[in-house]
């Protein structure tokens, strides 16, 4: 029978907004279950929204599929009903094998406890049975690198040490369906590389649900992608099309977020220009463009200001700047343009943020981290986000 | 890991009837004994480390108590009843069982709780969590038992052979430890008043049942001992031990059952609402 891994029909999951309503209705429900009467959890009460509405959904067994979506927009609540911690709604969700999460590593752990108690514990809690532990229990302190460290409690291990242990525990449950939220950026280089080759290890084997923000991650692991926005689902299908389906998403909204002011700097109209002084949203990687802003800094007490352009991740990660030269004194109103000869950050979509400071750094003027939003369009290659500029001789 | 095909959905439980709800929940308690096993190791010993007395504080706790209540005894400040068993003796077997069941509840009806990230981010049988956290007074009460029977030789008093079918007597109040535990754990999920509230409540519950005085013979204390299923199911072992027999048969035999019948309702309250409250913790 080659029956789908998952099945998603129409789900919907409604959260309450308010702590004291939520409490209220939770005795509600309870009770009315308890007397053997339905929930009518289809109904939205006072104070209540849809967290994820009207999901449908299969994966297949054997599929690597990556869930994407901006903060808050319910990929980590898809993630749990999938696990079965919170139940849907309404429609309903079948879930053909055993399943395994790899949702908050070491969320089990025992500070007082050691390594070696932990690592049984855990795995029973991951659901692993006695004979499995210890048939594999070489194999995860092996993998998760703690060495001497087995007998001690772990609340003496680093943080990195903490989380390798978890994840090793996590990793050596081969589940059908293996649920992924987040987890791949833990510890240092050398064992994320380590969790990645698992990873690929894994996917060979294994139904592979992936939350993450990391698109190049996923792009690399998932050749399927569910694009979740304010809890519908925007796209199921390729990756590619899901990142830019995505991509589109993130350059149509956010792009008119205020600015924090002091003494009533402002900044207007912040353009994205190409060579061909044409305005733009968009940008073939490794082309020139250009920054065009008014500046007004009335009331200021510094005569040298300093202008930060930032490139910011998805993520929230800075990932780039471009600095003006504050060596000279800036009339208080006036207009700047920025070139740039060769735009060297890889193919994604980026907010542009503009910072305005004094000259000793300490004292901000105006910050906005969403002035404008780009997207590189080109061919990902790299996880790196900077191409350095390089001359190549082969000998 | 465990082969399961699970299907979700609203008011799923409802549908499938109440007996193959029972069926569910012995399978589950079954299938993760060595679950249960690890919260019950890890419980017992993360309160034991970095502690230097660690089990022994089972003996401080009960001395302490005792001790106190042996002193407002002989300045005649608190009436105990007449007895025909030393006093200490008396009321160190029932504070056995008492903690049996008061550290149980307090364990279990936090257990829940004290998971916490680890319930909204794990999906595991959380039965089996509290069950291994209201069995936390296990150990603590076959150490009091020990020092009770140390007590009686000290006494001159040689224990009855009876005393050996404590481990079924103390059955059912662990039943109804598990039931409460259950049905607690599951309202501190989503109210977090009740944690405070078990705190007087047991307190009041202690002078309630007879545990550390004898049930007088008339008056409103001795109808509500008599009524009151603990009451019964504390002072049978205590006989037991002492006497070799009982005379309140009646009185644990109906005690048990409604301590049954307490578990098999609170049971499937959680069953039916255990994914509600993981949502709220």
């Amino acid at each position: 029978m080659n029956q789908p891994a998952i099945q998603v029909t129409n789900v919907s999951k409604k959260y309450s907004k308010t702590l004291k309503r939520s409490m209220l209705y939770g005795l509600a429900d309870v009770s009315r279950n308890l007397l053997g009467m339905r929930s009518h959890s289809e109904k939205l009460r006072k104070d209540e929204f849809w967290a994820l509405d009207d999901i449908s959904f299969e994966v297949n067994k054997g599929e690597t599929v990556g869930i994407i979506g901006s903060n808050g927009s319910g990929k980590t609540t898809l993630l749990k009903m999938l696990n079965g911690i919170f139940w849907p709604d309404k429609g309903k969700i079948s879930i053909n094998g055993s399943v395994g999460s790899l949702i908050e590593v070491g969320a089990g752990f025992h500070p007082l406890l050691t390594g070696r108690e932990n690592i049984y514990v855990n795995a029973a809690i991951l659901g692993m049975s006695k004979e499995e532990v210890n048939e594999k229990f070489d194999s995860i302190v092996d993998f998760s690198g703690i060495g001497d460290f087995l007998d001690t409690p772990v609340k003496h291990y680093s943080s990195g040490m903490f989380v390798r242990l978890g994840f090793s525990i996590a990793a050596h449950c081969e589940p059908d369906i293996l649920l992924v939220d987040e987890i791949l950026a833990v510890g240092d280089t050398a064992f994320r590389i380590k969790c990645y080759n698992m990873m690929s290890d894994i996917t060979k084997r294994t139904s592979v649900l992936l939350v993450s923000h990391d698109l190049t991650a996923v792009s690399r692991i998932c050749k399927k992608c569910l694009l979740i926005n304010h809890g519908k689902l925007e796209f199921y299908g390729d990756t590619f099309d899901a990142l830019n389906k995505y991509s589109d998403l993130l350059t149509n909204s956010g792009n008119n977020i205020a600015g924090i002011t002091q003494n009533d700097s402002r900044v207007s109209d912040f353009t994205l220009m190409s060579a061909a002084s044409k305005s733009i949203t968009e940008i073939q990687h490794s082309q020139p463009m250009t920054v065009r802003f008014s500046y007004n800094l009335n009331n200021i007490k510094s005569a040298r200001p300093l202008f930060v352009i930032h490139f910011i991740s998805n993520d929230g990660t800075r990932i780039g700047h471009c600095i003006s030269n504050a060596a000279f004194a800036l009339s208080a109103e006036g207009k700047a343009e920025v070139t740039i000869p060769k735009m060297s950050i890889r193919p994604g979509v980026y907010h542009i943020g503009l910072v305005i400071l004094d000259e000793n750094l300490l004292t901000h003027y105006f910050i906005c981290e969403q002035m404008a939003t780009l997207r590189v369009t080109g061919r990902t290659i790299t996880s790196s986000y900077i191409t350095i500029d390089s001359k190549w001789e082969f000998k | 890991m465990r082969k399961t095909n699970a299907v979700y959905e609203p008011d799923n439980s409802l549908k499938m009837g109440y007996l193959s709800l029972c069926k569910d929940i012995v399978n589950e308690l079954i299938g993760n004994r060595w679950l249960i096993e690890q919260f019950f190791r890890k419980d017992f010993s993360a309160s034991y480390k970095q502690s230097f007395i660690g089990v022994f504080w089972a003996l401080i706790v009960p001395i302490i108590s005792v001790g106190t209540f042996v002193l407002l005894r002989n300045s005649g400040l608190f009436f105990t009843g007449s007895l025909h068993i030393p006093y200490p003796l008396y009321a160190v077997l029932g504070m056995a069982s008492w903690q049996l069941f008061s550290s149980g509840l307090t364990a279990g009806s936090n257990s829940l709780i004290k998971a916490g990230p680890m319930i909204a981010k794990i999906n595991f049988s959380k039965k089996s969590l509290v069950l291994a956290s209201s069995l936390q007074g296990i150990i603590p009460f076959v150490i009091q038992l020990t020092l009770g029977i140390i007590m009686c030789f000290i006494y001159g008093i040689v224990p009855k052979w009876q005393a050996l079918f404590t481990p079924i007597l103390i059955l059912p109040l662990m039943l109804l430890t598990y039931g409460l535990s259950l049905l607690l754990a599951l309202l501190n999920g989503i109210i977090r008043d009740i944690a405070n509230a078990l705190n007087i409540l047991l307190t009041f519950l202690l002078f309630m049942t007879p545990v550390l005085y004898v049930i007088p013979g008339s008056g409103m204390l001795s109808r509500i001992a008599n009524l009151n299923p603990l009451s019964h199911l504390i002072s049978v072992p205590r006989q037991f031990i002492i006497e070799g027999s009982t005379q309140q048969w009646v009185g644990f035999i109906f005690s048990s059952m409604v301590s049954f019948i307490v578990f098999l309702i609170c049971l499937l309250a959680f069953h039916l609402t255990e994914t509600r409250v993981a949502e709220r913790i």
